[in-house]
């Protein structure tokens, strides 16, 4: 009868959960940013490669897989594309500022195929795109697991200026726009087993690197973003406070920012990174209540980024990333690991060997 | 590659436009939290409401009102003369309330307190032993919070607060003709009138008794809101007098007559059952041991961990327009056997349609979840009910009468469906087959029969009578509404089909009630 009155479960989950985090999806460029010179390599070809391609273009048909977060640029025309597995899951989560489990849900996992792409215009202007595909599932209670295409991301990423910094390095600056379309119509009101917030969005996005000659990698990241209302199938709900007689929920915006430290040479990246997200408003989650769509999500991870060539297949690269929640507000405490294949096209060189 | 060119500067000016505008722009997204509703021009005095049937009170008199001073009087005078002097000096906040208060004091109350019903619509938490604390009304708020404002317990306090209401303004219309004293601004032509004017006498004040029933009645139903409640009470007292409708002495009057009176409701509550309808640890064992010994499989709890049932004795809870034999009388056969083939296929059809919703099933999975932190569904029958209400230009005496009318049938409903549930204490689907994961929280009470359909179908019911000429969006609702259900895969589809007759059927005696009340 009536209502979910019984099961409180609740959940978590941050708005932009369940897209593989931005951190993901740095993007590696095998074939080196700009401003060192794309190194000159020669065209060899394996029968591997082929194989790769039949592959990846299995997966996705435009596939690609970049980093709207981190310092790199692609040469120009080289495409870098590919497929990520992202396995996120957590128990624990926090209720407002409370840390709890909750029996009727048990273990929160989202697992995401992203399909993405990272096309290099000019050396100093990439165009990126994701496509997730996600599954939701609760270990315990009885509520169902949810599936199907979440949000397409789009992003253009300008390098602004490069700088050479002695003998040492070069120090780039970065802008990035980017946007996100939901792709379906899913319900964002079944948190924290809904595909995502379902709303769109608009980040711009700030990043500072340095790459030593070394390798010594440096990043630095600031985004800000916009979130359109989101439309409920229900004409009233509850929350942080009060009762809104309207089917229109306003999105708080997000402000994120990000470090990453390591190492990056020879098409290998070994990386420390840490990320915040602050919720620009929203209310908590509230004592054995689901999670809403609004909630003011805000979170810490801390993680580390593997990215190595696979051996014997040029310009296939191996992703593992993983991170750890490990401070939060409205978010689960998730563990989550990315790990996929990113291989790199570049057109140029062919052209012009 | 890295040469300055125009490109270059001009991609520099645009990084820095961009981050001006994202850090001063200040999306204007607000969402309103009240619902802009239209100014009420009562279309009829109904200046023989004060003969209506009374539910309650043994009759208009029953609390006696005395007489007002004369219009000459020069305490009354001196009266006339504040309001003047408020009206000079108006705030904007003053303005705002007044418009607020202009789409009638009945509708709004019955926003409010659909929000502060959603407020305390939360289960309480579990204890790390793995038991449940009780909401305690003696400390309501200690944690968790008094009251936890379930379905059943919101369909009471709805009823309680809409029929208190209406004998209240029944009472005060009987007054308002029997001493017909006018308006302040009737009676002194220089003061305005900004609320809708009307032939309405204005002692006692109407405002000042809805007022006056809230603060006494919601407070005792929801006391983690007094302050809420006495704020918003004292809002609409300042606008009766600041918009010339009501004197001083008009509305102490009202404030004294609905809190009178909210006090007759108040004792009637205090005994009414709802003391025990959570029952004990022996009544739960007795609940289950009477299914298994008539062969069927006892429901039990899905909740992690297992929660106590809800409310199992809430069937033995004073009804408003029937009986404890007529919600015996009325309650449904048996549902089909735990072991029977028809609960097998009913079982499957749960399961074959949850895994297999459309994105507008689930779209009426969602509007109809009224789960935690929502009106529940009798609020969401009242929010139904809302635009008719305020479309027909009723006094506030003949808008009370429909919250009072549906609200009655709605606890009704709640109280036979109860008797219902743990009678039967019937399984749900997701328990005869643990394969099947419900798109909604899965409640926690048995399910035949399903109170989202016995609801809708009385609310239904008594609406169609009261605007025939919504009725057949009433039963679309209805039907929507108990299929939900299905689709959310918590319900069999008998206990669905059930509950829509059975709902009917209690709504039939509020409708009957309604025929002969003297109000047509």
């Amino acid at each position: 009868m009536t209502s979910n009155h019984a099961p409180a479960s609740s959940g978590f989950q941050n708005p932009l959960p369940r897209r593989p985090p931005l951190l993901f999806s740095r993007r590696r460029s095998v074939l080196a940013g700009s401003s060192p010179k794309p190194k000159e390599r020669k065209a060899r070809h394996t029968a591997l490669l082929p194989a790769c391609l039949t592959f990846l273009c299995l997966l996705c048909p435009s596939l690609n897989a970049q980093t709207i977060d981190d310092g790199i640029m692609l040469a120009r025309r080289s495409l870098c594309a590919g497929a990520l597995y992202t396995h996120d899951s957590w128990d624990s989560y926090w209720q407002g500022s409370l840390q709890r489990v909750n029996g009727n849900i048990g273990t929160i996992t989202t697992q995401t195929i992203t399909m993405a792409a990272n096309y290099g215009v000019t050396s100093r202007l990439d165009f990126i795109i994701n496509v997730p595909y996600v599954w939701t599932d609760a270990s315990k209670g009885v509520l169902h697991g949810q599936s199907g295409f979440q949000d397409l991301t789009l992003a253009a990423k300008y390098k602004l200026l490069s700088i050479p910094v002695g003998k040492f390095g070069a120090l780039r600056a970065i802008a990035v726009l980017s946007g996100t379309l939901p792709m379906t119509n899913y319900t964002p009101d079944l948190q924290p087993l809904s595909l995502g917030a379902n709303s769109k969005t608009l980040t711009g996005r700030a990043t500072l690197n340095y790459l030593g000659r070394r390798g010594l990698y440096l990043n630095g990241t600031a985004a800000y973003t916009f979130r359109g209302n989101v439309t409920l199938d229900r004409s009233s709900y509850y929350t942080n406070g009060q009762l809104y007689l309207s089917n229109q929920v306003a999105m708080p915006n997000l402000f994120n920012y990000g470090t990453s430290v390591g190492y990056r040479k020879n098409n290998v990246s070994l990386l420390g990174d840490f990320s915040v997200q602050q919720a620009r408003g929203g209310g908590d989650i509230r004592p054995q209540d689901m999670p809403f769509v609004s909630n003011r999500a805000n979170f810490s991870k801390a993680g580390a980024t593997i990215k190595v060539p696979v051996p014997k297949v040029r310009d296939l690269q191996y992703w593992f990333i993983y991170s750890n929640t490990f401070q939060g507000r409205n978010v689960g405490q998730a563990n989550t690991f990315t790990t996929g294949l990113m291989y790199t096209l570049p057109f140029e060189k062919r052209a012009t060997p | 590659m890295t040469r300055k060119t125009p490109l270059f500067r001009a991609s520099i000016s645009a990084a820095i436009f961009l981050a001006l505008a994202l850090s001063t722009s200040s999306c204007s997204k607000d969402i309103p939290s009240s619902e802009a509703l239209p100014t009420v021009t009562p279309a009829n005095t109904d200046a023989n409401a004060g003969s209506w049937k009374m539910i309650v009170l043994s009759g208009p008199t029953q609390i006696p009102v005395v007489a007002p001073a004369p219009v000459s009087d020069p305490g009354y005078q001196s009266e006339l003369a504040s309001i003047k002097t408020a009206q000079a000096n108006l705030t904007d906040a003053q303005k705002t309330a007044i418009t607020y208060w202009s789409s009638g004091g009945v509708l709004r109350w019955n926003q409010i307190m659909r929000e502060i019903a959603a407020r305390s619509d939360l289960p309480p938490s579990p204890n790390p032993d793995g038991s449940y604390p009780v909401p305690s009304p003696a400390n309501p708020f200690a944690n968790p919070q008094y009251p936890f404002s379930n379905p059943p317990y919101a369909a009471r306090a709805y009823s309680y607060v809409s029929v208190a209401q209406y004998e209240a303004l029944k009472a005060a219309w009987y007054y308002k003709y029997l001493y017909n004293r006018p308006s302040p601004f009737k009676a002194d032509t220089s003061i305005k009138a900004l609320l809708p004017a009307s032939d309405i006498p204005s002692y006692p004040s109407e405002d000042a008794v809805e007022a006056g029933v809230n603060i006494a009645l919601l407070t005792l139903l929801f006391p983690t809101s007094v302050d809420e409640i006495n704020a918003k009470a004292a809002e609409q007292q300042q606008v009766a007098l600041i918009s010339g409708r009501a004197s001083p002495s008009d509305i102490a009057a009202g404030v004294a007559l609905g809190k009178a009176v909210a006090a007759v409701f108040a004792a009637r509550a205090a005994s009414d059952g709802m003391k025990a309808a959570g029952g004990s640890p022996a009544i739960w064992q007795s609940l289950a041991d009477n299914a298994t010994a008539r062969g069927e499989i006892p429901w039990i709890s899905q909740d992690g961990p297992p929660r106590p049932p809800m409310l199992p004795v809430f069937g033995k809870v004073k009804a408003w327009m029937m009986t404890p034999n007529d919600i015996v009388n009325e309650r449904p056969g048996p549902p089909p056997s735990t072991s029977s083939t028809q609960m097998q296929t009913e079982t499957a059809e749960v399961k074959s349609i949850v895994n297999s919703l459309t994105r507008d099933q689930q779209a009426t999975v969602y509007k109809w979840a009224d789960g935690v932190s929502t009106v529940t569904p009798p609020g969401h029958w009242d929010a139904i009910a809302e635009p008719y209400v305020s479309a027909a230009s009723f006094s506030e005496v003949r808008a009370s009468r429909v919250f009072a009318l549906l609200n009655m049938a709605l606890h009704d409903a709640a109280v036979a469906c109860w008797d219902a549930k743990y009678f039967y204490f019937n399984p749900r689907p997701s328990q005869l087959d643990p394969s099947i994961k419900t798109q909604t929280g899965l409640p926690n009470f048995p399910s035949y029969v399903s109170g989202h359909s016995d609801f809708s179908a009385a609310g239904s019911d008594v609406l169609s009578y009261l605007f025939p000429d919504g009725a057949t969006y009433f039963q679309t609702q209805m039907k929507e509404a108990a299929m939900s259900r299905l689709y959310a895969g918590i319900h069999y589809r008998s206990d669905i089909e059930v509950g829509m007759d059975h709902g009917k059927r209690i709504g039939d005696y509020t409708v009957r009630f309604a025929k002969t009340d003297g109000a047509n």
